[in-house]
Order: structure tokens, then sequence, then C-alpha cells
């Protein structure tokens, strides 16, 4: 690794998956790496803790002597190396805008719930919605009725995208919603039917959301479901449908929003600690 | 916080003794509760709603309700109800631990709920043959009580509940003793308004919310109308503008707030089977609520309404249609607006509890209309009034943290 570069690192500790990202920190930053990892069961710390060292092996870096600032998001206020904390909204506006720099609104589509955050032009916080308590509109969701029909979770978008007629569960509760796709099973609805239409369902929401929020284009999907292209077309699709002419973008690294903010954030607190530390040694 | 547990006790023991004492018992709700009448009469009112709060906070409500259950109430039928009614098929040992007496009375003086006329149905078959008195109280349709409502409130009184009270108590309707007592109210009335006003100065001395419901103990469950509470109210304002002169924040259950980062109101009652975590979610983020409609539901203040011992009929007819969820919702979307305003509120939160029509219905609508009105931030959880079940302690973390990171970035901008 080039010794002249400054490297931070961010760490998400969301409720299904714990994401971690070491970034090149400059005025025009690069992801160095990137790791994500299922908690399954395990203390969420120690995922992260185990999940920051390997990248820390892999690209032969030093924690003490090469990261100037290791930032946590989500719930990795507990993460145990990090150096300061930053909310989660915080995180994945930077991080939208990080994908996308013309950004105005990043929808946060996470593993428990979906957020539409409205940012200002330096990726501040203005206003947000956000799904009610229901698991309906969630990732954690998808996760389920995709072990029910025994499909791996990267597999759901290709799948969704060869759907012709959509098989729309309850959008009202994800108990419901679940009878709903035992049902179509049962009456041979084919799966790629049955996928699209749960996303479509999770996209209504998503597009009641923006509309509320009174949403700005461009809207950047982030978070784990924006990675699921038939997540993300489903979202278009309604929208057109509602007239919501919006433009609608997408990253590749979606779901690694949180965790690229996170160390933005975390490089930029490092500067400015350093600036203040300066004027007090010069007073 | 001692003086009230000191009453609140009293009042529980002088029910726990009643046989002794021969005094006869009302069973009542706080909305639109007639207190004054009950004492002059010397009865001792009952609010099933206290027993089922005290109930959930000391974590007993859930084994209460799933008794209710078991007897077919269903599950969305108001948890309160289910408390009260799996307490009385359990026994009916009050939250202190002492059995309450049955009632004597049972007095349904506000039916702008529905569920208080099913809860009071549920009530007769439970303790068969005790008089009921009730009391149609009408709607604030027009965001106005007529001469007309007056009246035929104040004809129900002297008709229906009067004459009960009479037959109950064995005593003659005293309108002198009546007016004594109205005398009393209002003083603490005048109290509670200036301690609750004092939310205006920063940082608030008081949290309107979840101490606040500490401090409407005393009005709401049978002291108005009484020294006691007088005395209570003077030595709570005493300690309130102390407060205010030592500039000190809120006390929390982890002693004084050390700084007030946000200022709130908040829309709908408190959850109570985790009281204590959701306030320290508020807390811990430095986030003070300045005024709530929870802390309203015994009766509204804010217009000047005071019980008036020279009318004292009309005067417990007014009170009982003035109480907050018998506003229609223009008329709380302009109280709300205006504790927003008068105490410098940062954001404006709904709690909708999951089993409470009569605070849930129509507060998204609210939340929405104060939004445009006022360009506030605004945040929306949802739990319950007693029911464990329904508090799912990360959802609202999550939600509240959102609300709290975006009235920091608003903040940070309006400093900008």
């Amino acid at each position: 690794m080039n010794s002249d570069q400054i490297y931070t690192m961010g760490i998400d500790v969301g409720g299904s998956y714990v994401k971690g990202v070491i970034m090149q920190y400059s005025d025009s930053p690069v992801l160095v790496d990137k790791k994500c990892e299922k908690i399954r069961r395990r203390n969420p710390s120690e995922v992260a803790v185990d999940l920051i060292d390997f990248l820390l092996k892999k690209n032969n870096l030093s924690y003490e002597k090469d990261i100037v600032y290791l930032a946590s998001t989500g719930e990795g206020e507990m993460v145990s190396k990090k150096r300061g904390h930053f909310y989660s909204m915080t995180s994945h506006s930077r991080g939208g805008k990080f994908f996308v720099p013309e950004a105005r609104t990043v929808v946060d589509m996470g593993g428990l719930y979906v957020r539409a955050i409205k940012i200002d032009e330096r990726g501040r916080v203005m206003d947000y919605k956000m799904t009610g308590q229901c698991a309906s509109g969630s990732g954690q969701f998808i996760e389920n009725i995709s072990r029910y029909l025994g499909l791996a979770i990267d597999e759901v978008g290709d799948i969704s995208m060869q759907s012709d007629t959509p098989e729309v569960p309850s959008g009202i509760c994800a108990v419901l919603a679940e009878t709903d796709v035992i049902n179509s099973v049962s009456r041979g609805i084919s799966t790629p039917d049955i996928i699209k239409g749960i996303h479509l369902s999770i996209a209504n929401r998503v597009v009641r959301l923006i509309a509320k929020l009174k949403a700005e284009s461009p809207i950047v999907l982030v978070g784990g479901m924006g990675m699921n292209k038939g997540m993300v077309d489903a979202v278009r699709e309604l929208a057109d449908e509602n007239r919501n002419h919006f433009e609608i973008v997408t990253h590749p690294d979606a779901i690694y929003s949180g965790a690229i903010g996170a160390a933005l954030w975390g490089g930029y607190r490092h500067f400015k600690l350093i600036e203040k530390e300066a004027a007090l040694n010069l007073v | 916080m001692i003086i009230q547990k000191e009453m609140i006790a009293g009042l529980f023991k002088d029910l726990a003794s009643v046989k002794e004492s021969g005094k006869k018992v009302v069973y009542t709700f706080i909305p639109g509760n007639l207190s004054e009448l009950i004492r002059s009469f010397d009865m001792l009112p009952v609010y099933p709603e206290i027993n089922a709060l005290q109930s959930g906070m000391r974590k007993k409500s859930g084994e209460f309700i799933r008794e209710a259950e078991r007897h077919g109430h269903s599950e969305d039928v108001c948890t309160y109800v289910k408390c009260d009614v799996g307490m009385m098929i359990k026994g009916n040992i009050g939250p202190t631990g002492e059995k309450l007496p049955d009632p004597d009375l049972l007095l349904l003086s506000y039916t702008g709920c529905f569920t208080f006329m099913k809860w009071f149905e549920t009530l007769e078959r439970l303790y068969p043959g005790v008089p009921v008195a009730l009391i149609q109280s009408p709607y604030q349709e027009d965001a106005t009580i007529t001469p007309e409502m007056t009246e035929y409130m104040v004809k129900q009184l002297k008709e229906e509940v009067i004459p009960k009270m009479e037959e109950v108590s064995g005593q003659k309707f005293d309108e002198e003793k009546l007016k004594g007592i109205l005398k009393l109210s209002a003083e603490a009335e005048d109290w509670i308004v200036k301690i609750f006003d004092s939310t205006k100065h920063r940082p608030s001395p008081i949290d309107a919310y979840f101490a606040g419901v500490y401090y409407i103990g005393p009005i709401n469950i049978g002291f108005r109308g009484t020294q006691e509470a007088v005395d209570y109210y003077k030595e709570l304002y005493k300690e309130v503008q102390e407060r205010i002169a030592k500039g000190l924040g809120p006390i929390t259950p982890e002693g004084v707030m050390k700084e007030e980062k946000f200022r709130l109101v908040v829309e709908g009652p408190p959850n109570w089977t985790s009281f204590r975590e959701f306030w320290k979610l508020f807390y811990d983020r430095g986030a003070v609520i300045v005024a709530s409609s929870y802390t309203k539901v015994g009766g509204v203040y804010d217009y000047g309404f005071r019980h008036d011992s020279e009318h004292p009929l009309e005067t417990l007819a007014e009170y009982c249609m003035n109480c907050y969820t018998n506003l229609n919702l223009p008329q709380r979307i302009n109280l709300l607006e205006k504790c927003i305003t008068e105490y410098h509120a940062d954001g404006y939160l709904t709690n909708s509890i999951k089993s409470c029509n009569s605070f849930a219905a129509g507060q998204l609508m609210m939340m929405r209309e104060l939004e445009e009105r006022l360009e506030i931030p605004v945040g929306f959880i949802e739990t319950d009034l007693v029911d464990p079940r329904y508090f799912s302690y990360s959802n609202i973390k999550n939600r509240l943290e959102s609300f709290f990171e975006m009235l920091e970035q608003r903040l940070l901008i309006e400093q900008d």
C-alpha cells in the first residue's frame, strides 16, 4: 500500500449483515476494498472486528499506523475498535452522494426498513420518511420469501426480471403476504411471478414514501435491496405508473453506502480535529 | 414526587378500608370525570385506567390481558379494558397489592370513547345489580360547546346522575358543598397551568410528558377539589421556580438532564410497560418534551377553562365536553399548533397507540397538517398502552434515532 495515502475505514452493523470498507480519503475518495458478512446468529460486534481484521490483513494495512479514522454506523456503536460513530441517515446520505454526487434523495432499503432521505447539496439530511413497523417493507421479508421458495438471495433479482404476470401479495402485513405466497405456490403461480409480486409490493411502499417526502431527482437506491435488480426495476416501474418521473439510480456497491458514508465522515472529522488542535497550539 | 406518591397511596388505602369506613365506591373514567360531584357525596372514585397503567408499570398487565383474552376479548380491544377486566377476574387485587372494593355505582360521564360504553357493559356483567349512571356527552363536532349542549348535559346530571348518587350514598345533593369543592378545583387548575407553562423557559425545568404524567396524577385521580391538591401544586410550582432560577433542566430517573438539545411536542399517550426505557430513549439524546396532548386527557385548560363554582352543574357539564379526546380534529390541530409555537418546539412526535382509537384516529392526518402548516420536523412511532407485546424496543429506537438525527441536522442548518 502507498504510504502517502490517507486511509479511513467504515463499519456498518445492520440487522442482517455487517459491512466494512477501506477508503482512500481525499477530495476524490476511492473505495479500496469492501467486505460484507451475514451475521447468522453470531455476536455482531465480533463479526465486525473479524471483518475489520480481515480487510486490514488483505490490504496489508495496520490499524494503528495506517488507518486515520475507523467510523461505525448503524448498530455499530458497540464495535470496540471504532474511533467515532455516525448516525445511519447521515452515513447513508454521504454514501449515496459518493455514488451519485448530484443526488438529492437517498433511499436506504435495508434489512429492517426502508427510509427515504431528502438531502441538500452538501449531503445533509433535510427530511425523511420511513416505513412502518411491519416487516413487509423490509429486505428481511424478501429473504424469508426466497428461503421459502428455495432461492438464494442473490438470484431473486434476475428471477424477478423473468416475470410477465406478477402476483402481488397483501401489501399491508408480512404475515398475510407470506400466507399469500404459500397460496400462490399451491396454485401453481410461477416463481418469477411470485418474486416480482413481492418486489412490487415493497416498491409500492417505496414509491409512497418518495411521494410523501416530495423527493427530488436523482434518487439513489442504497442498502442491500438497492443491489437487487428486480427490486430497482419494480420501483422504477411503479414510479412511472404513478407519473412520478424520477431519475432512479443505484450502484453495484449500494449495500456499502452506510459504511462508505461513515468512512468519509470519519476522514472529515479527522481533519477537523487536526485543524482544531492546530488552532489551539497557535493560541 | 414524594407528596404525590403519598396522596395516591392514601387513596388506595382508603379504598382498601371501605368496609370499616362505610364509604361508597364509584367506578368511573378519567376523561370528563366528575370528581367534585363524587366527592360532594363523600364517595371514593376508582379509575380503571389508573389501575391498568399502574399494572403496566409494575409488569403485571401482560398476564391480565391474556386472562381477558382467554375470556373472549379480542386482540384488538383496548388494552386498558383487558388489563382491567383481567385484573378483576383474577381477584381485583389493585396495583398496591390490596384488594379493590367492588363498585357501589358505575358512573360513565364521558361517552366520546365508544370503548368506554362497551367497557361499562362488561363491568355491568361483572357486577350484576350495581346501579349504572350514564351521561351521553355530545362531541364538539362544530368546535364549540353550545348552550343547548350544556343544557342537555345538566339535565342528565339532574335527572340521571345526582338521583343515583343520592340513592347510593344515602346523602342529599348539597350544592353549597359542591361549590366549595369547585373553588378548590379552580385553584389547583390555575397552579397546574402555571407549572406546564414553565416549559417556555430554556432549558425547560420540567418534562411535560414523562414527568408530566406524574404531575397530572393528583388532578386526574380524584384529588381535584381538595386542599391537598392545591397544596401539592403550590409546592410543585415553588420547586419548578427554583429550578428555573438555577437554570436546571428536567429531572429524569438518572438525575438532572444535562443538556437540552431538542424540544418536542408529543401527541398520544405514553407506553406504560416499558416506561423507563421509553423515557431513556429521549433524555439520553437530550430531548425534552415541552408539551403533550396526553397531559390534557383529564382536562384542557389551555384556553382558560376553570371549574366555575358559581355555576356548579354547568361547569361540570362543560368540563366533561371539553376533555381532549372530545375535541374535533381541527381543534386538536390548533391546540397542538399553539403548543408547538408557544413552547418553541423543534419537532413534533406522534406516538400512535395500537389499541386506543380515541387518540390514534386522525393522528396521521394531524401530523401531516402540522408538518405542512409549520414546516416542523415530524416523527411517528407505534407502541401500546399496557400490552407489552406491542412495544418493540429496537423498532422504536431506530425510528427515534432517525427523527433525532433529522432534528440535529435541521438545527445545524439553521445555525449556518
